[in-house]
């Protein structure tokens, strides 16, 4: 938690403890009550959002705070998704199918990591590359665990009676929670010993290495947790699109998840969130426009955000805030705090 | 400093969660209020009108299935464009309603498609006519629990006929095994000894084809099936297949195979080999044009595949009535001014005229009276169907149509194939 004493008194109003807290508390409010008041439809985006959310902060792990290329984050969360299609139909207890979609990747990961790592560079983005290209006919193929090709579908998530609520009010507060908790854990440790000692090995592994910190362990260990993370999408995304078949496992979603890594803004927990909508909301919206030219529209809007807002969806509050802070009195900021070390980096990369 | 980024970032959670609750909020009030109890025996379902009806299509509009994935939506779309430039289409109740048809792109991602089927379902009366098997499964639970109908989709999947399995589903072409059964038929009733070659994709694609096609021959004494080999999905080269095939000396090659390229390079490697058998190829890999004539297939003795719809690129087509309106309206109100290159157009256009059927048929403005009608369809000879073709709705198991024509390669288009001649 930040000390805010000398901040008070001059702050915006916005930036008050009092206001922050509310601000929490409000977002609460609207976790728990906009499932019963939103339409159906409203549910299930926000449902989806959340499901990708998941998957894009998984892949911050790695790529954002850790700086790793990672092209495979769809095989984790497709993994995630036949392995709890597999639990339900082999009628496990909710509880275990959660934990086996979160371990079988999580070991898939960690197995890669203790290779791919050793590589370096960019060797570990061919590695990475090769885990959806593999994992595509290795769906079709194993078609006793998979479906094959005409791929599984698992209806676990139907609301139960007592509830009285409907099946997407009832998926959406299951997101909510796994979601909240997954952004919670992971906001904790970016922010935490771990999360320095990443950012230290995304800067300079030498300068990493001379601290006692290894590039190695730490590298196999973000790789090993965006597994984990992918694989709790994986299990969000039976939960709310309920099939799984070997296109959910394609190259090409492994890149509009890195794309919307990038748009929502690379190291940071909001810039996950956003990157979820991105991904759910962009289809949805060049739809609207004219659903017979979506892949330009998404092309061209893609260019433009990253033209714009190099720094992602994010960095859109301080780009606000540097234009109206160059209108009055600029204040150099020197304080800088490591979790935000990140940001700043590719910031000033990008200038 | 740094804390008033913090909190920025703070507020801005707030005020992107509100944008992005106001944004989805906005994305679905086209549909009303789907939650809400309308129920009620004879009030209409949603999606129709006493003017209008709905019907929504999801199918790959970009992505390397975009050419079908166009034309499933372009057909359909000129059939009740053409339909409603007349004053629209009547409906068994006695009104008159005209047809609007509201086609998503999914890119051909199962998740996609789920998503367009949410956005869809409470604004349109029907799914209909969508292509591909991941993405027409992905919702295919979900549209039973809801009860909304998912009718004339272009899947070969024989999951979506079965009325126990699918009571809110069904398929619109021919299933894999028709297709294979119909060559194994036409095989079995030559009369003359034949030594079979087999290649087919290892999944339920060629395994349908190869079932087919093992039922048609079954019996037959004059029909031997000499080797039998599969090949993957993702490979690149069947070459080693195919020289093992070649040297089983079989004078006919069924070749169950889906991917383009393969199969114009399996047609260039068996001459390169000296093997010059009968080949059968499946409907969706033999366009003459962008197969047969690459490949070099005038050196075979034959080639034969099935359809039931004629093809837009034959000589004839443009001048027969049938085909010269489909073409005027696939140019007027589809936007498609080119002749289609992929036989999803005219499939689509008959899923158009199959509905009339059955609209014709329906006395309420309700789903469930839809699918009753859906199903009571028989000896319906949609506009540009082969001789022999028809739309038939009511046998369980079975896809609308089911009856395939073998055909055979001329060295410019396919005529049809009543027997085996060589």
């Amino acid at each position: 938690m930040p000390s805010t004493a000398e901040s008070t008194s001059r702050t915006p109003v916005l930036a008050r403890p009092w206001v922050r807290w509310a601000g929490i508390g409000l977002v609460i409010v609207l976790l728990v009550v906009g499932p019963l008041l939103l339409p159906e439809f409203a549910n299930q985006t926000i449902a989806r959002i959340g499901v990708f959310a998941v998957a894009v902060l998984g892949l911050n792990v790695v790529m954002g705070y850790t700086g790793q290329v990672s092209l495979g984050q769809i095989f984790f969360v497709g993994v995630g998704a036949y392995a709890t299609a597999w639990g339900v139909d082999n009628d496990w207890n909710v509880v275990l199918v959660f934990a086996l979609a979160c371990v079988v990747p999580a070991v898939i990961g960690l197995l890669v990591a203790l290779a791919a790592a050793r590589l370096g560079g960019l060797a570990i983005a061919m590695v990475t590359i090769a885990l959806p290209i593999v994992g595509v006919p290795l769906a079709k193929r194993l078609s006793d665990l998979t479906g094959g090709s005409q791929g599984t579908s698992a209806r676990f998530t139907d609301a139960p009676e007592w509830t009285g609520l409907y099946d997407d009010q009832w998926q959406l507060y299951i997101v909510i929670l796994i979601a909240g908790i997954t952004f919670l854990l992971t906001r904790n440790l970016v922010r935490g010993k771990y999360g320095r000692a990443f950012a230290i090995v995304k800067g300079n592994e030498a300068v990493a290495g001379s601290m006692g910190i290894s590039p190695y362990r730490y590298k196999v260990l973000a790789f090993t947790i965006a597994s984990l993370i992918g694989g709790v999408s994986g299990f969000l995304y039976m939960v709310v699109i309920q099939y799984t078949s070997p296109e959910t496992l394609h190259f090409g979603h492994s890149i509009e998840l890195l794309a919307s890594m990038v748009i929502g803004g690379a190291g940071s927990i909001l810039g996950s969130l956003l990157g979820g909508a991105w991904y759910v909301l962009l289809p949805q919206i060049t739809n609207l426009i004219d659903p017979n030219i979506t892949a330009m529209l998404q092309g061209a809007i893609l260019l433009i955000v990253l033209f714009i807002l190099p720094g992602g969806l994010v960095s859109l509050p301080r780009l606000w805030r540097r234009r109206r802070g160059s209108l009055s009195t600029p204040v150099p900021d020197q304080t800088t705090p490591t979790h935000d070390a990140v940001i700043i980096h590719t910031e000033r990369q990008d200038q | 400093m740094s804390t008033n980024r913090r909190k920025m970032r703070v507020a801005s959670v707030v005020a992107g969660l509100g944008i992005i609750a106001v944004l989805a909020a906005g994305c679905s009030r086209g549909g009303g209020t789907p939650n809400s109890t309308d129920d009620g025996a004879a009030e209409a379902s949603p999606g129709i009108t006493d003017t209008s009806i709905t019907l929504g299509i999801t199918t790959p509009l970009s992505g390397p299935t975009a050419g079908p994935g166009t034309c499933t939506v372009a057909g359909i779309t000129a059939y009740f464009g053409a339909k409603n430039a007349d004053g629209g289409v009547e409906f068994g109740d006695g009104k008159t309603r005209t047809v609007e048809i509201d086609a998503l792109d999914d890119e051909y991602d199962p998740q996609k498609a789920k998503a367009n089927y949410d956005q869809l379902k409470s604004s349109v009366f029907a799914m209909t006519a969508g292509l591909g098997t991941p993405t027409n499964r992905a919702w295919r639970e979900a549209a039973i629990a809801d009860e909304v109908p998912q009718a004339l989709i272009m899947t070969g999947d024989p999951i979506f006929s079965d009325v126990g399995e699918s009571p809110w589903q069904l398929g619109f072409v021919p299933i894999y095994q028709n297709e294979g059964q119909a060559f194994g038929e036409l095989l079995a009733g030559s009369g003359a000894d034949h030594k079979v070659a087999i290649l087919s994709q290892n999944d339920d694609y060629g395994e349908g084809y190869v079932e087919g096609f093992k039922k048609g021959i079954e019996g037959a004494d004059n029909i031997e099936v000499v080797k039998e080999l599969t090949y993957e999905a993702t490979d690149t080269s069947v070459d080693a297949q195919l020289t093992e095939l070649a040297g089983s000396g079989a004078d006919v090659f069924f070749n169950a195979m889906s991917i383009t390229p393969l199969v114009i390079s399996s047609l260039q490697k068996t001459q390169e080999l000296g093997w010059l058998p009968s080949w059968f190829l499946p409907s969706n890999t033999s366009s003459p044009s962008a197969i047969l004539e690459p490949g070099g297939a005038a050196a075979f003795p034959g080639v034969y595949t099935v359809a039931f719809a004629q093809s837009a690129s034959a000589p004839t087509f443009a001048d027969s009535e049938d085909g010269a309106a489909f073409l005027s309206a696939l140019k007027e109100y589809a936007d498609y001014p080119d002749t289609p290159a992929f036989p999803h157009c005219v499939w689509s256009y008959q899923v158009g005229a199959t509905l009339e059927q059955v609209f014709a048929k329906m006395t309420e403005p309700t789903r469930a009276d839809f699918m009753k009608q859906l199903r009571t369809i028989s000896g319906y000879t949609a506009p540009l169907m082969l001789e022999g073709s028809t739309v038939d709705t009511t046998q369980d198991g079975q896809p609308a149509v089911s009856t395939v024509q073998v055909q055979k390669y001329n060295g410019k288009g396919y005529a049809p194939a009543t027997s085996w001649d060589e």
